[in-house]
């Protein structure tokens, strides 16, 4: 991630970027240019002015100036000058939550992987040095939050961007060093513990591939005397589908089918680096999805942790079941006071809610709407999904306890997966955020970078402070 | 239809009694019942462990006292029925009364209204659609013809039954229009039976091709170009507030508005759809059928409000004069649409009728229903119908409407980021995106023609039509909106 240097005035040689409110005053040495280019401060809007005292780029925030519209504005100025080598994003005239705001969003957009490039592309952006400039006494202490989340979010999206002949499930966990050096507690289960403890799902799973399944349990203590928050993440390394294979037509973007892992990961450091005081877990189910001579088969009957037994329909909707394993271990295991999931489930909450909002399902109204909050806050937006009876009596099976997924195209795929998790939850509150249309950003625009987003990590990380900080919550 | 009747609580001297049974054990007759049968009825019930669990029957056939069969119906908690049980309980004891032409329903242990109510849900199931079956042997068919309901006040009963029986009227009338194949359920045979609801006081206006053509319909227009059936905008006035003949215009309160898609078939014109599963493409009028339906209750009823129902009817052909992918089309509101998917055409023809709606009469808010898009069935499948709104208010009031009447909805979202996705390289917008996120860039596309206009668009493609049986309604053509719509209109709009 690109370090923010923040200092109280723009070094040399670098672009100074201004953010300008709709209609406001625009400063003097860019007025004429402003006008010429009939700039006015809309949102979306930029300028690029040359002045006798250096290079400006105005940034529009448009009429009504939320921390969003900085965040956006931020992410412009990356977006806009991709050439140019230092950065000065001008917060002088700004609070301190603001400024870091306006960033934040610059931080976000800058973000891109060049570990495994050997040749050096001409074309590729050279943003190398970002200052924020302040005078405000508070700025460094206010931008430890924010860089926390933008640290995690970068971390998560790494790895969901690591091909998977790297990131196989033990490569997942040689990169959580990181987090051990920040504090985290990292346990690995392998094989011999699944088995012992019987996570039937997880195993059957990862069954086809050389590159063994594991259960990793991240903990970050935190200072408060209450159960933790637990996230779990789907970490399929790579999903080929199994024996149900799925189309080569860009099969390769199963790649990042573990960005649920990554952003559970991501969520865990940011808390560690920031120090929150709430007690949490994360839960990572990694494994691949493979195919072998030892493949799991659609029609097998599995027996989970749970001890419910799962009838196959289609070995490419593996998700639900290393998370249905997941979900019951960790619950059983570590009495967690809430836990979210994420996965990049299915396809059917991509065509329902296409690529600009995750799905929320669950069975609790309060945590739903402080998850959903977060989002809007956090600009990784949910939308409130069913679990309705039928979703649940479609996953009636004929000869165990219940099947994972329905046959026949057009099914109502995520909310018949949300309906399948439910039955490893039990009573505890819990959330299940469907990402499989929001991990990744097809192409660069304005607000977003090209690749994978880290969807998850701000989202999950503003829910700890909005519900899990508390210490008088019961 | 059904015959139904109200008289007060007596053993019945013949053919089929149905037992409305608490958990509680406790029912209407019972004791009657088991005092001229010896205690036979009891007996079979407590033999077949029947606990009066709501969805649970148990048939006695021939009990004695010269009864043909008792049925005893499942209502839970008798202090804690709520309308939907009772309507239920209605619609199981109809599904055990086919082989038997008169049965009573014992219901005096039940308010007025909810006696109505068990009618009501029979009625519903015992809907049948069978106009085109020459063949079939009179002992195959269902012989139900008559059910009288004994309340403990007949006449309160019946008075609740009057405006059950015109919504009863009404499913019966969405339905059997959602059920006639598209060879004879054309635009103009649509319209026709429209008109012919003058009868019970609607008033009903129909514009054909060269009204529309002349008003501008270019969108709608473009979509029924291809069909040697000609297309029809049935616009039906409901006086019911201000008066069916009285008071101008001016005096009138502001009308609420339904607009249905009617596209009597859809082949997907030039974008032609594969053959399987074309056959159900009849039904793609469902939320025009629903909205006929509703004016049709709303009318039956005597609703007190002003109401307006508009639906656009057309048939979506391939032929030589069919519009083509990649055409532009310039719509009744003067905005561009270049169509990219022939296919979606439902979009076009509500585009025109929501803005002609908006900008003729003005109406306190808009909803519309259509059998839109795949997408929505993938989202959310049979159980909900997907409703997307400008307005938190209306949004809050249909989904209270959807709780109690049983006919789901789930609201989707709307946000700039879909509507951005249709933009167009070289019209004012595009009728298709890509699959994902299609059934919320579909209302994007509707939105964009209701001009600020508090509006809902529910999108039934999912409910339409049922594939099997359920208490109230038997697997065909659903009348899914009919219910829910009335007890919108009966909950916040009536004065």
């Amino acid at each position: 991630m690109l370090k923010l240097r923040i200092g109280t005035s723009a070094p040399k040689a670098a672009v100074t970027v201004i953010p300008v409110a709709a209609g406001a005053e625009i400063p003097a040495p860019a007025r004429a240019a402003a006008a010429a280019d009939g700039f006015d401060g809309a949102a979306g809007q930029s300028c690029d002015v040359f002045t006798a005292d250096g290079r400006l780029l105005l940034v529009g925030l448009g009429a009504d100036p939320s921390e969003a519209a900085y965040r956006a504005a931020g992410a412009l100025a990356v977006a806009r000058l991709p050439q140019v080598v230092r950065l000065a994003l001008d917060a002088r005239a700004l609070l301190p939550d603001t400024a870091v705001a306006f960033a934040a969003g610059a931080v976000r957009r800058a973000w891109r992987f060049n570990s495994l490039r050997t040749i050096a592309d001409p074309d590729a952006p050279r943003l190398a040095a970002l200052h924020l400039l302040s005078d405000s006494p508070g700025i460094e202490a206010a931008w430890n939050r924010p860089s926390a989340a933008l640290r995690g979010a970068a971390f998560a999206r790494d790895l969901v961007t690591e091909p998977s002949n790297t990131l196989t499930p033990d490569g997942f966990i040689a990169r959580l060093d990181r987090l051990a050096h920040a504090g985290v507690e990292v346990t690995v289960l392998k094989r011999r513990d699944l088995e012992r403890e019987g996570l039937g799902a997880l195993l059957a799973v990862g069954r086809g591939s050389v590159h063994r399944p594991r259960l990793v349990l991240l903990r970050w203590p935190g200072a408060m005397e209450t159960r933790p928050v637990a996230f779990v993440g789907k970490g399929i390394t790579f999903d080929t589908g199994g024996l149900c294979i799925k189309p080569a037509d860009r099969m390769w973007e199963m790649r990042a089918d573990m960005a649920g892992a990554a952003a559970a990961a991501g969520a865990m450091l940011s808390l560690a680096l920031r120090g929150s005081p709430a007690p949490a877990i994360a839960v990572l189910a990694l494994a691949e999805n493979a195919i072998g001579a030892d493949s799991y088969r659609p029609g097998d009957v599995l027996r989970s942790y749970s001890g419910k037994t799962i009838e196959v329909v289609d070995t490419d909707a593996e998700g639900r079941l290393v998370l249905a394993d997941a979900l019951a271990w960790t619950i059983r295991r570590h009495r967690p006071a809430a836990v979210i999931d994420l996965a990049t489930l299915t396809g059917s909450i991509v065509v329902a809610l296409g690529s600009h909002m995750a799905g929320l399902f669950g069975n609790d109204d309060g945590l739903a709407a402080h998850l959903a909050a977060a989002g809007e806050a956090t600009g990784e937006r949910l939308w409130r999904m069913p679990i309705g009876d039928t979703h649940r009596s479609d996953l009636d099976s004929d000869i165990a306890d219940l099947r994972h997924c329905v046959p026949g195209r057009g099914q109502p795929d995520a909310c018949q997966a949300a309906a399948f998790l439910r039955e490893f939850v039990g009573d505890t509150p819990w959330a299940h955020l469907d990402i499989a249309g929001v991990d990744s950003h097809e192409t660069a625009d304005d607000a977003q970078a090209q690749g994978a987003t880290g969807f998850g990590v701000h989202l999950l990380d503003r829910l700890v402070t909005l519900r899990f900080e508390d210490p008088h919550r019961a | 239809m059904l015959d139904i009747s109200f008289a007060r609580s007596a053993l019945p001297k013949s053919g089929a009694l149905v037992l409305l049974v608490g958990e509680d054990g406790t029912a209407d007759l019972l004791p009657a019942v088991d005092e001229a049968t010896a205690g036979a009825v009891s007996r079979a019930i407590a033999a077949a462990e029947f606990k009066g669990k709501p969805g649970t029957t148990c048939t006695i056939l021939a009990p004695g006292a010269g009864l043909s069969r008792v049925v005893a119906v499942g209502i839970g908690d008798p202090a804690q029925l709520i309308q939907r049980t009772a309507e239920d309980a209605g619609g199981h004891a109809c599904a055990a009364l086919t082989r038997e032409p008169a049965a009573t329903i014992a219901a005096a242990a039940l308010s007025a209204e909810l006696a109505a109510t068990v009618a009501l849900g029979a009625t519903l199931r015992a809907y049948r659609f069978d106009r085109y079956r020459t063949t079939q042997k009179p002992e195959d068919k269902p012989r139900l013809a008559k059910l009288t309901v004994l309340a403990a006040s007949a006449a309160k009963a019946k008075e609740a039954w009057a405006p059950l029986q015109a919504l009863a009227d009404g499913v019966a009338l969405t339905r059997d229009l959602v059920s006639e194949p598209a060879n004879v359920l054309t635009p103009a045979e649509m319209a026709d039976r429209c008109k012919a609801l003058e009868s019970l006081g609607l008033k009903v206006e129909v514009l054909g091709p060269k009204e529309m053509t002349r008003l501008g319909f270019g969108a709608l227009m473009g979509v029924a170009q291809g069909s040697a059936c000609e297309p029809r905008l049935v616009i039906m006035h409901w006086h019911g507030a201000s008066g069916a003949t009285k008071g101008k215009k001016a005096t009138r309160p502001q009308p609420i508005a339904f607009i249905g898609k009617g596209v009597t078939f859809d082949t997907g014109g030039i974008s032609i759809k594969p053959a399987g599963g074309m056959e159900d493409m009849k039904w793609d009028m469902a939320g025009a059928g629903t909205v006929v339906g509703l004016m049709a209750t709303l009318a039956g009823r005597g609703a007190k409000v002003d109401a307006i129902g508009l639906v656009g009817l057309v048939e979506n052909m391939p032929s030589g004069t069919a519009q083509r992918p990649g055409d532009v089309v310039k719509s009744y509101s003067g905005q561009t649409i270049e169509v990219l998917n022939t296919d979606a055409e439902g979009r076009l023809v509500l585009a025109d009728v929501l803005s002609y709606c908006q900008q003729k009469y003005d109406p306190k808010f808009m909803i519309d229903l259509a059998t839109l898009t795949g997408a929505i069935i993938v989202s959310l499948g049979h159980e909900y119908g997907g409703y997307f709104s400008n307005d938190d208010q209306l949004a809050a009031q249909l989904f209270a409407a959807a709780e109690e009447t049983g006919e789901k909805l789930w609201r989707m979202p709307l946000a700039d980021a879909y509507d951005k996705q249709l933009k167009s390289d070289i019209a004012d917008m595009k009728n298709i995106t890509g699959r994902p996120g299609s059934a919320i860039t579909a209302a994007q596309f509707i939105q964009r023609f209701v001009a600020g206009k508090t509006w809902a668009h529910l999108d039934i493609a999912g409910m339409a039509w049922s594939s099997k049986d359920s208490p109230t309604v038997p697997k065909g053509a659903t009348a899914y909106g009919v219910r829910l719509l009335d007890r919108l209109v009966a909950a916040h709009y009536e004065s």
